[in-house]
């Protein structure tokens, strides 16, 4: 009796992990579907593009149409373009973060929470608030178009500080004080004693700040108004509205699609575990 | 002494001058920039909400609540106000009950789940302007996956992007499919660190499953549940990148056209900056007041275990 109800246990629990199983396929094939397709559109030809219904697996691979796609537009340039900009405005947002969230929290300054406040406060203010009067500053200083547009606006964001505050915030004030006693420097001690502490904060929000850039459309958008200072969302923007007033190259709008997550996807899958928690750290900020 | 005694400042800074200064070298740059990039467009978004500029006047010109009149007497900016509201609800109803379930399936020990949750999260780190793209090609009716289940059929699939009442939603389709795995990561953290002996003695009481996750999972979940609510509509209100890449609004506007795309029309392809203007005062106070009520109703029914 008894080992006959284990049994039956044993064979419902079989039942039911082979559903879970079966359902969790389900919700990733339903998940990587448009990864899949955008894969396999991408090595179609032309003519089997055109094929109704659609073959879900190409004939004979394009590799050429990689090539061709590359050609249709500037990428070169705009991968130049997405890559230096990225950089330099990750530097920036991540280094002058790293001082102000360093100077909040080690030191002593009148009204120090008040001047943290008003940083953090930013975070409740949506970004589009800021396109009109940004624009406007931006063509005033000549700078539309230019590097600089693309760079220096989206600097000073409070994600970064907010995040480096926190981390900083638990460094034992007994380990501060004693490079203190040492005649450390609030300089020295950033870099030898703090900075050394902080290393999976640093590497999480320098990659969340850069995937920010990298993935940013509306910005650049509005900016640049030259395929030479496009980026790569922006550029694919304009390919596929090329696109819409002629045939639809399809298949090469997927080749150069995966010219912009390719990057993304190697990275991600490199540094999956900083991704995940300098995201989930920067959900804060909504 | 006495000299001192009247200028408690000056004595301050004497004492700690130096410590003030490296403050204000630390500090100092990054807030410049936002005193340039966040404060002053701030201040300046509201100043010119009362104002009448088409940009190429050469200076803006004071019209008092003109634009905020015009706006709430002109039925595009309802419209678009609703769409932006269906979007949000739908994008963050549909991806946290999908993201719920995701991780209470993925919380047990199954082989290649470590895989899985990358597959999962794959979508959100993915540029959204690529998403967009891609979602294009995939619900078009000839080149498009579903295509070969409306040839099984025998039935013409639908037109989504050319469909005055589907547009918004092949929009809103991007939208979950870029949220799932990310809300699902939360809400797994969450279970993980769910106390194991109220389930041991909720088993040994005989409590069905289906109640054990309606009385204990879903209660104790709470307050992970309201804040990827919060964050999560926030969030989708500013969508642009997939209305700007699939349907720019259209096919008939503002059919699937959002708050944040009325903005940058209103702005960059009108030039009305008043107006755009008023409309970037308006989302600024709703989503502040938004944030507000949800942690009100918050108190209410949110369970924050101790």
């Amino acid at each position: 009796m008894a080992s006959d109800a284990v049994i039956g246990v044993g064979r419902a629990r079989t039942l039911a992990n082979g559903a879970i199983y079966a359902l969790l396929l389900f919700s990733c094939v339903l998940l990587g579907l448009p990864f899949f397709w955008m894969l396999v559109t991408s090595l179609k030809s032309p003519h089997e593009l055109a094929a109704y219904p659609p073959s879900w697996w190409p004939e004979s691979p394009q590799w050429g149409n990689y090539a061709e796609a590359w050609r249709s537009a500037p990428f070169g340039r705009m991968y130049v373009n997405s890559l230096a900009a990225g950089f330099a405005a990750t530097a920036l947002q991540v280094g002058l973060a790293l001082l102000m969230a360093y100077a909040f929290a080690f030191i002593r300054f009148p009204a120090r929470r008040f001047w943290l406040l008003l940083v953090l406060a930013t975070m409740m203010i949506p970004d589009e608030m800021k396109l009109v009067p940004n624009y406007l500053t931006l063509s005033r200083l000549d700078w539309i178009n230019t590097y600089w547009a693309l760079i220096i606006p989206p600097a000073a964001h409070a994600f970064p500080v907010f995040g480096f505050y926190q981390q900083f915030r638990m460094v034992p004030s007994a380990l501060f004080d004693a490079a203190k006693a040492d005649g450390a420097g609030h300089w020295r001690i950033l870099w030898r004693v703090v900075l050394p502490m902080s290393r999976p904060v640093l590497v999480a929000v320098t990659l969340v700040s850069f995937l920010g850039r990298w993935n940013d459309f509306l910005w650049p958008l509005i900016v640049t108004d030259t395929a030479s200072m496009r980026t790569l969302p922006v550029g694919l923007a304009y390919l596929k509205k090329q696109a819409e007033e002629g045939a639809s190259p399809w298949h090469l709008m997927m080749a150069a699609a995966l010219f912009i997550v390719i990057p993304v996807v190697i990275l991600y899958s490199i540094l999956q575990k900083q991704f995940v928690e300098g995201i989930t750290k920067g959900a804060i900020k909504g | 002494m006495l000299d001192a005694g009247r200028r408690p400042l000056a004595r301050a800074f004497r004492r700690n001058g130096r410590e003030w200064l490296t403050f204000l070298l630390f500090v100092g740059p990054n807030l410049a920039l936002f005193a340039v990039f966040t404060y002053w467009p701030i201040l300046r978004s509201f100043v010119l909400s009362f104002t009448k500029w088409n940009l190429l006047a050469p200076a803006p010109e004071w019209a008092g609540l003109a634009n905020y009149r015009r706006l709430f007497a002109d039925p595009t900016f309802w419209r678009v106000a609703l769409n932006t509201f269906i979007y949000a609800v739908a994008v963050v109803a549909v991806a946290q009950a999908c993201a719920f379930l995701l991780a209470l399936l993925l919380n047990r020990p199954l082989r290649g789940r470590a895989l899985l949750r990358t597959i999962a999260f794959l979508p959100h780190v993915t540029t959204t302007a690529v998403a967009a793209l891609v979602w294009v090609i995939v619900l078009h009716p000839h080149y498009g996956p579903l295509s070969s289940l409306y040839a099984a059929l025998g039935v013409n699939g639908p037109n989504w992007l050319e469909s005055a009442s589907l547009a918004l939603f092949a929009v809103i389709a991007v939208g979950i499919w870029k949220e799932i795995g990310f809300a699902s990561l939360f809400f797994l953290a969450g279970l993980q660190g769910l106390p194991a002996d109220c389930y041991e003695a909720a088993a040994l009481d005989g409590v069905r499953p289906l109640s054990r996750l309606w009385h204990i999972t879903i209660p104790l979940m709470s307050p992970v549940i309201f804040f990827l609510l919060v964050t999560g509509f926030i969030a989708a209100t500013k969508a642009f990148d997939s209305v700007a890449i699939m349907t720019e609004g259209g096919p008939v506007y503002p059919a699937s056209s959002t708050y944040v795309y009325h903005l940058y029309k209103l702005g960059f392809r009108d030039f009305q900056a008043g107006l755009a203007s008023a409309l970037a005062c308006i989302f600024f106070i709703v989503t502040v007041a938004i944030t507000a009520l949800q942690f009100r109703m918050a108190s209410r029914w949110v369970h924050y275990g101790e």
